[in-house]
């Protein structure tokens, strides 16, 4: 019994010497897993990705893509294999791997498509996507280029569906309380699911005749965090029209068909309608 | 004196070659979008003839690949037509009553070729294709006038808006409203659905303001000294509600409960955010906490979404005898990522409670079901929307697809019929 205890301390001290003390561990000390988002996903990806585990898109996203990519590096490494980054995963992954933190993010700054393998000389892995804006393949880069905003939307969503949305939401209700802007993004998404309308976001929201701020070219002024952060609530879920398909403003609407319509309650200058 | 006379001259000729400027560019700009309106509406009324033919050819056959071609044109012809018709300036409930009708002809015809029962399809089709042939012709003599006007979109919009009775768009808009009822009646389904949407089942005593109020702040103590305004849903929802607005400090919000009972439909709260000072995990474990409040504890975890300012995240109701997951029974919590608080719920989903039939699970042998590439991850046993307003008892599978990178995917497979309801590309 003791000779095991004494082999087992061995081997634990030889492993934990083993294991190369790489540079300046930068993740912190948050434990992530699937649903995460940000810096700590950025690391975690491009580190997985030097050691060839993670060969997707380095996005700041906690997918499947990074799970299965995890799991891969726990049970490579003799970790316990659970797909969340720990303490103990974070260190032995920081001490295979390398992080250039400014070059990465660099990157995703500029919206290049990139990749951070290990023993490729960086400059190789680069191919730059500048004046795309942010469309094209740049367009899903985990910190968006727009004042760093973090978004994840559902899977039945796209970012640029949350895009149009939010643009229809700013250029319709940006005087509104936020719950009333949840409301339109929410009538939105209720007219999707309405054998009456487009089957599509663009199709709802440029649908002839529907929306006064596209009549008007409201819908074009650049949406603040507040309109993107409505309806990111109402994708996931929350409706505080209780499932109205229209709404009107009773002080300018012209169109008498509009009133004939069962009301369901007013928030700020709204009235919605079923 | 005629140095001002000249100027003013000047200023006067500049700006009628302005206006005239002006004027052009517009005209040139209504000539192009009712160019682009008239090729849609052109495009819906040949396809609506197209498909009026594709719905009694497909009653030509008895052979079953000749039928599945008809039915295939029938759905990709009601499609392309619904996709013409919403993008045509025609009042609001033409369009509604149009895109309706259509989507319902596509999916009779997509559910007819999944299930084989063209029985069925031959019963009904021979008198939606003469009641298609003579909204067609309908259609026809109402559209008529967009091509008199001698482009000029602003005389359309006008003969759009006006609510005279017995125009021709009045008499399309009513002939397609008495074919909708009699061609596609609802369902049982779809009237149980109709019916769990607008709350029916509730059937608890109705709660006055003032208890509303109390249940509001024993849900959510950290707004129980906040300034409330209380309204009442109109009469004419659908169902009854009281709609609390809040403010407290740096919180605004509001907060919907049901009429009967005082059941939780939800509660968003506006507050500033600051830094992330929480992990997932305490972000979990508080997301449980505040379930356990609200008095839900009959749910498990779905799934979790980090974002700006906040996290979401989705639980459902576990059923009580196999343990699958209901998630149509779902509730969403929306907590701040600098302290956990619980910044939304929504339980809209949640307090309609799905009555689940009693189905059977029969085993499926993944080696077979799927390609050798494909590796099955996880499974779990779920209820959800077979399309068709049924709860079905399902295999939800995640799969990895190996290739160059590996890909995941999230089937959604009948456990009873095998029936595959759903393939997610997951990233």
């Amino acid at each position: 019994m003791r000779l095991i205890s004494i082999v087992f301390a061995l081997v634990l001290a030889i492993s934990i010497f083993t294991i190369p003390q790489n540079d300046a561990i930068a993740f912190t000390e948050q434990q992530i897993t699937r649903g995460a988002y940000g810096d700590d996903v950025i690391e975690l990806q491009a580190r997985l990705q030097y050691l060839g585990f993670y060969k997707s898109k380095i996005d700041g996203k906690f997918g499947y893509n990074t799970y299965w990519a995890l799991r891969n590096f726990q049970e490579k490494y003799g970790l316990p294999v659970d797909g969340i980054a720990g303490a103990k995963t974070k260190k032995t992954l920081s001490g295979y791997s390398d992080y250039d933190e400014g070059w990465v993010k660099a990157q995703l700054n500029a919206g290049n498509q990139f990749t951070y393998y290990g023993g490729i000389p960086l400059e190789q892995q680069v191919k730059n996507t500048t004046g795309s804006s942010g469309g094209g393949g740049g367009k899903s880069s985990g910190s968006s280029n727009n004042n760093g905003t973090k978004t994840q939307v559902p899977p039945k969503y796209t970012e640029r569906d949350l895009q149009l949305m939010a643009n229809a939401v700013y250029g319709e209700a940006r005087g509104e309380p936020y719950e009333g802007q949840v409301a339109v993004a929410a009538v939105i998404l209720n007219r999707l699911e309405s054998p009456e309308f487009p089957n599509t976001i663009s199709g709802i929201i440029f649908q002839p005749l529907a929306f006064t701020a596209v009549a008007d070219g409201q819908i074009w002024l650049e949406p603040n965090q507040r309109a993107k952060e409505a309806v990111i609530d109402a994708m996931n879920g929350w409706d505080p029209s209780e499932n109205a398909l229209y709404y009107f403003n009773p002080k300018t609407a012209t169109s008498k068909w509009i009133w004939s319509r069962p009301q369901i309650k007013q928030i700020g200058e709204h009235i919605f309608c079923s | 004196m005629r140095t001002m006379l000249a100027i003013l001259t000047a200023a006067v000729i500049g700006l009628g070659a302005y206006s005239i400027h002006l004027h052009g560019e517009k005209a040139s700009l209504q000539r192009t979008v009712l160019a682009q309106y008239t090729d849609k509406l052109t495009d819906a009324s040949e396809k609506l003839s197209h498909l009026q033919r594709a719905v009694s050819q497909s009653l030509l056959f008895q052979n079953d690949q000749a039928i599945h071609n008809e039915l295939d044109s029938v759905w990709r012809l009601s499609s392309d037509v619904r996709s013409s018709i919403s993008n045509i300036p025609i009042g609001h409930e033409l369009s509604n009553q149009w895109l309706s009708y259509l989507g319902r002809l596509g999916d009779e015809a997509k559910k007819t070729a999944k299930t084989g029962d063209y029985q069925a399809w031959r019963e009904k089709m021979p008198q939606i294709s003469t009641n298609l042939q003579s909204l067609s012709d309908e259609w026809s003599a109402a559209t008529v006038d967009f091509y008199k006007n001698n482009g000029k979109m602003d005389v359309w919009l006008r003969q759009v808006d006006q609510k005279n009775p017995n125009t021709t768009f009045d008499n399309v808009q009513k002939t397609l409203k008495d074919y909708s009822e009699k061609d596609f009646p609802l369902t049982l389904s779809e009237s149980d659905w109709q019916k769990k949407i607008e709350l029916k089942a509730l059937q608890d005593s109705v709660i006055t303001e003032k208890e509303a109020l109390e249940k509001v702040k024993n849900m959510f103590p950290i707004i129980k000294d906040a300034t409330f305004t209380v309204t009442r849903s109109s009469d004419t929802a659908p169902y009854p509600f009281y709609h609390i607005q809040f403010h407290q400090g740096i919180r605004l919000g509001y907060v919907d409960l049901t009429e009967k009972g005082g059941h939780l439909l939800s509660y968003l709260v506006e507050r500033p955010v600051d830094e992330a000072r929480l992990s997932q995990e305490e972000i979990m474990n508080k997301a449980e906490e505040h379930l356990k409040r609200l008095g839900i504890n009959d749910v498990a975890f779905v799934e979790s979404r980090e974002n700006h300012q906040a996290w979401h995240v989705t639980f459902a109701r576990v059923h009580p005898g196999d343990k699958a997951i209901i998630y149509a029974d779902g509730i969403q919590l929306k907590l701040a990522k600098d302290t956990g608080e619980l910044l939304g719920a929504n339980a809209m989903e949640y307090i309609q409670e799905e009555t689940i039939k009693q189905q059977t699970a029969k085993p499926i042998d993944w080696k077979t079901f799927f390609d050798k590439d494909v590796k099955v991850e996880e499974v779990k046993n779920i209820y959800t929307d077979n399309g068709q307003f049924e709860q079905r008892l399902c295999y939800e599978v995640i799969a990895v697809r190996d290739g160059q990178s590996p890909e995941t995917f999230r089937i959604v497979i009948d456990a009873e019929n095998h029936n595959v309801l759903k393939v997610e590309y997951l990233t």
